[in-house]
């Protein structure tokens, strides 16, 4: 099969997919023992307290260094978080995977198309933290 | 209440609330959101930021099948995603000036629209075969898919504008409360583009994962995505839905459907009632 066989492109996307959906599900998996094993027996009014007035709204870690550090101290919250990062690249990864297979069918429309799917996802990931209004 | 205790019961209610979506033909996301704000007492914020990575994994768990059996439309599919994920960008932008008793206001009303369909049934049979024009061919939005009784269906896209814009409003929709919206992507491609249920269906499922994760990582940054509630929601939802799809290709029973829909429409109306006061 070559990139170019439409069966090999459904076949591909939907590896993707399903990979992804496994690969998160056992990660966050692995947090929830790990949240079971540390905190447990802990009251949840620390863990779902809301704050409408500051970002981030809740008390885990939502930045990239933040999330870093708190794995580091092998954190079972930061490591659900990691499996919801897993999940979030999930559909952004099939999406790159297509520009590339409709590259390999020379179907340029589409790569231009896909492409822009690509750069709005990549938008409202990295580029709109920096964006005061998006916060709220 | 223990942590332990709280993870239980949002565990259990997650994969009844993915079976009961999956039986009704909705997502999990919009059954999950009522539960955990009136059942109990989850700020309605994090319940959306819980649904929307939720719907992430149904959807490209149910999407991987689609695909490889080739019911999806990727071209059609890739097309519409210019739509949805540009409306879910601005919806997770209002979302964040939303207080609390807006969004289970809108929530309720659009809970409510998303049954209409359930009661009288949409476009089940394949509509005639429009011929392929204007930006629908240069687009080459077209294919065809082989029925359960082996037949192959030709089908071509009428009307791609239309389409694109109602795929924004149902993008607006799904970024804002944090649901797929598949209702109203499937709306849009059954009347403006005339495309057969089957592909209108498994393209809206494929387009859910890419529009959720537009809107997920607004959600995520501004931390509404709370662990403690996303790991049960999402991992129940997954179960709840694999289990439905099961259930739901051996047995197609109306009256448990019917059942379902009136329990969602009183959800519906609960939150609407709420929301304003009464």
């Amino acid at each position: 099969m070559t990139p170019s066989d439409p069966d090999s492109m459904n076949a591909i996307i939907s590896k993707v997919l399903r990979y992804g959906v496994v690969l998160s599900s056992a990660v966050i998996a692995l947090g929830v023992v790990l949240l079971v094993a540390h905190d447990g027996f802990s009251q949840v009014a620390a863990f779902l307290s809301y704050n409408p007035s500051q970002i981030p709204h809740g008390s885990f870690p939502v930045s990239f260094d933040g999330l870093a550090a708190s794995l580091a101290k092998g954190s079972p919250i930061a490591v659900i978080e990691l499996g919801v990062l897993v999940l979030l690249a999930t559909p952004v990864s099939r999406v790159l995977f297509s520009i590339f297979l409709f590259a390999a069918e020379h179907n340029r429309t589409y790569v231009y198309i896909t492409l822009t799917v690509f750069i709005l996802l990549l938008f409202s990931m990295l580029v709109t933290p920096y964006i005061p209004i998006f916060g709220g | 209440m223990l942590i332990v205790e709280l993870l239980i019961i949002m565990f259990l209610v997650s994969i009844a609330a993915g079976l009961v979506g999956s039986l009704v033909g909705l997502g999990g996301g919009v059954v999950v959101i009522p539960i955990l704000t009136i059942g109990l007492g989850v700020d309605i914020h994090y319940a959306i930021g819980a649904s929307i990575v939720s719907v992430i994994a149904t959807s490209s768990g149910a999407a991987a099948t689609y695909v490889r059996d080739k019911m999806t439309n990727l071209r059609v599919g890739m097309f519409l995603e210019l739509g949805t994920t540009s409306g879910a960008i601005v919806g997770a932008l209002i979302a964040a000036y939303a207080n609390s008793v807006i969004l289970e206001l809108v929530f309720g009303v659009i809970l409510l629209a998303s049954l209409l369909p359930l009661i009288r049934q949409i476009g089940e049979d394949v509509p005639e075969n429009p011929e392929l024009s204007g930006l629908s061919k240069k687009l080459k939005l077209t294919g065809s898919y082989v029925e359960t009784d082996g037949s192959t269906v030709d089908y071509n896209a009428t009307r791609p504008v239309e389409g694109l814009a109602g795929m924004v409003v149902a993008g607006l929709i799904s970024g804002l409360l944090g649901i797929g919206s598949g209702t109203f992507k499937v709306l849009s491609m059954d009347l403006a583009m005339k495309l057969p249920m089957k592909v209108s269906t498994t393209t809206s499922n494929f387009m859910i994962g890419v529009t959720a994760a537009a809107s997920a990582g607004i959600y995520f940054v501004r931390g509404d995505v709370n662990p403690v509630i996303v790991a049960p929601v999402a991992l129940g939802i997954l179960i709840g839905a694999f289990v439905g799809a099961r259930l739901l290709t051996r047995a197609r029973n109306p009256t448990v459907r019917k059942l379902f829909a009136i329990v969602l429409a009183l959800a519906g109306a609960e939150m609407v009632l709420r929301a304003l006061g009464i």
